[in-house]
């Protein structure tokens, strides 16, 4: 027993997590990730095909799938979703004309199978931009509140440009993921 | 929330960052052993008595009397008659479903320690507890269809005053749901628009529905979206963030910003500065050639939206329907010689 608790113990420390970016083009996601990693924003074309990235959060490794948001390349989303411990939704706050599409695209991709054991994070993105809409007011043209019972969601304002509520997402993501996997070890 | 944290205060506790791990782990090993010598030692004389750190007992002492609590709250919410349709359950339901959830987490936490029996029993406890759950929520549903009428005065409020704000704001807008509106020039024709921003005033921007307009906007903007343009001149001082571009038809577009995203183009010429790679998607015929405008007091603009200086990039463009090594057949740059002069607005 002493030797395997402490197997336990390491093998729980090196807990790795699948976390896939999504949401439309100019939403923001490559500039959320290269933030929360501290790298330059200054340059970020947008993604064509995906970016990688792998990085230390608390005790736990992220494997961030950043995905691009272009509309040629949706189809290729459902390729990124098996294993996926984390969901993250990203919306421009700021781009009222679109936020239908942007419901039709989120009311899509929770439907599919594969997705529906993952934790949703919403990041109501560019809340620094004078006019954008509050994760309240995003909560409800997305119609969150209306989501099957089992999803664990959350709804979060936040930055990428100043890094504000970054942090605040991405605890509630890993702390969620984490109680799940710990039951399934 | 304040239950995540006190979980993750106590494993902070059990492993301190600032020991040795290899100190730790000697150090975890002899307690064990201790303990179980200890252990060993107790149990000759008196038969149960463990309530140490890591003990299976006391998880089990925990999880039973959590799950008898649980187990009480819920039949006492299947004993309320279904005549008091006043009375609302929701908060009580969601109490028990985050106590389940804590119960959860208790096994989860101590689940490295466990028996794999306890750990499976424990689990189908919690999954039947959640039956049990579901099926006094769903009970309880019905009767909050009956309580509807009752409801809407204090639960819709905040939506109507939102939904009041939006028939101030935009008296045409029905469908959907929309607070308000940004700020821009929309559903114009033949016109000269002209608009200067101010250093407070900065934020977003929209051009929707012009036909043959002559737009300037001189100034920084946080962010542009362009929507549904014919035979329009757009000339715009530097975007701080992104401009989205949809649906445009024989425009010239002199634009400066860090990302510009081209949608659903045809034959138009854009003039561009901008700090990333410019994107084409479903357009055709669109050509590119390098920013050219001025105003007074553009330089100063420029540098506050650190696009001071051409990066070149206006003519790497990617066209997201031509992943070819070739150059993609929906665009070119546009030949200097059939380029317009520096424009002063």
């Amino acid at each position: 027993m002493g030797l395997l608790s402490i197997i336990r113990k390491i093998k729980r420390k090196e807990k790795e997590m699948r976390i896939l970016m999504v949401g439309l083009d100019n939403s923001g996601k490559t500039t959320i990730v290269l933030k929360i990693n501290g790298e330059d924003t200054s340059v970020i074309s947008p993604t064509l095909g995906f970016n990688i990235k792998t990085m230390t959060y608390h005790k736990y490794t992220l494997n961030i799938w950043d995905v691009g948001g272009q509309k040629t390349i949706r189809s290729y989303w459902r390729n990124y979703f098996e294993q996926t411990d984390g969901l993250v939704w990203v919306v421009d706050s700021s781009d009222l004309r679109r936020l239908n599409d942007c419901k039709f695209e989120l009311d899509n991709l929770l439907k599919e199978e594969r997705l529906s054991g993952a934790s949703l994070l919403v990041f109501a993105n560019k809340q620094d931009i004078q006019g954008a809409l509050s994760p309240e007011e995003i909560a409800k043209v997305l119609n969150l509140d209306a989501m099957d019972n089992t999803r664990h969601w959350k709804i979060v304002g936040c930055s990428a440009y100043t890094g504000e509520g970054l942090l605040e997402g991405f605890d509630w993501l890993v702390q969620d993921i984490a109680s799940r996997i710990y039951v399934l070890d | 929330m304040n239950n995540q944290q006190a979980l993750a205060t106590t494993d902070d506790m059990s492993t301190d960052p600032t020991l040795d791990p290899t100190i730790q782990r000697k150090h975890a090993a002899m307690i064990e052993r201790l303990s179980n010598l200890h252990q060993s030692r107790v149990s000759n004389k008196t038969d149960l008595k463990d309530s140490s750190f890591e003990s299976t007992k006391s998880f089990l002492l925990q999880f039973t009397n959590s799950k008898q609590a649980i187990e009480s709250s819920l039949t006492q919410i299947q004993q309320i008659p279904d005549a008091d349709p006043t009375l609302d359950l929701k908060p009580e339901i969601e109490k028990i479903s985050l106590s389940i959830t804590e119960l959860e987490k208790l096994i989860a936490e101590s689940s490295y320690f466990l028996p794999p029996y306890e750990v499976r029993s424990s689990l189908k406890t919690i999954s039947d507890l959640k039956q049990t759950l579901d099926s006094v929520a769903s009970k309880v549903k019905p009767r909050k269809k009956f309580s509807f009428k009752n409801k809407p005065a204090k639960k819709t409020e905040p939506t109507n005053i939102i939904t009041k704000e939006s028939i101030e704001n935009e008296p045409e807008q029905h469908s959907g749901y929309k607070v308000k509106d940004a700020p821009g020039f929309r559903s114009r024709e033949n016109e000269t628009l002209t608009k200067e921003f101010k250093g407070s005033e900065m934020g977003e921007f929209v051009l929707s529905d012009l036909t043959n307009c002559e737009v300037r906007l001189k100034g920084c903007l946080r962010t542009l979206f362009i929507n549904r343009l014919q035979n329009c001149k757009v000339y715009v001082g530097p975007v701080l963030g992104s401009i989205l571009i949809e649906e445009v038809e024989g425009c010239l577009f002199v634009v400066a910003s860090h990302q510009i995203r081209i949608h659903h183009a045809k034959e138009s010429d854009f003039y561009l500065r901008c700090r990333s790679r410019p994107i084409i998607e479903q357009s055709f015929g669109v050509r590119f050639a390098p920013y050219c405008l001025s105003y007074d007091g553009i330089e100063s603009d420029l540098k506050v939206s650190n696009l001071d200086d051409d990066t070149g990039s206006w003519a790497n463009v990617d066209d997201f329907q031509w992943l070819r090594a070739v150059q993609s057949p929906n665009w070119s740059i546009l030949p200097e010689s059939q380029r317009i002069d520096t424009l002063i607005i």
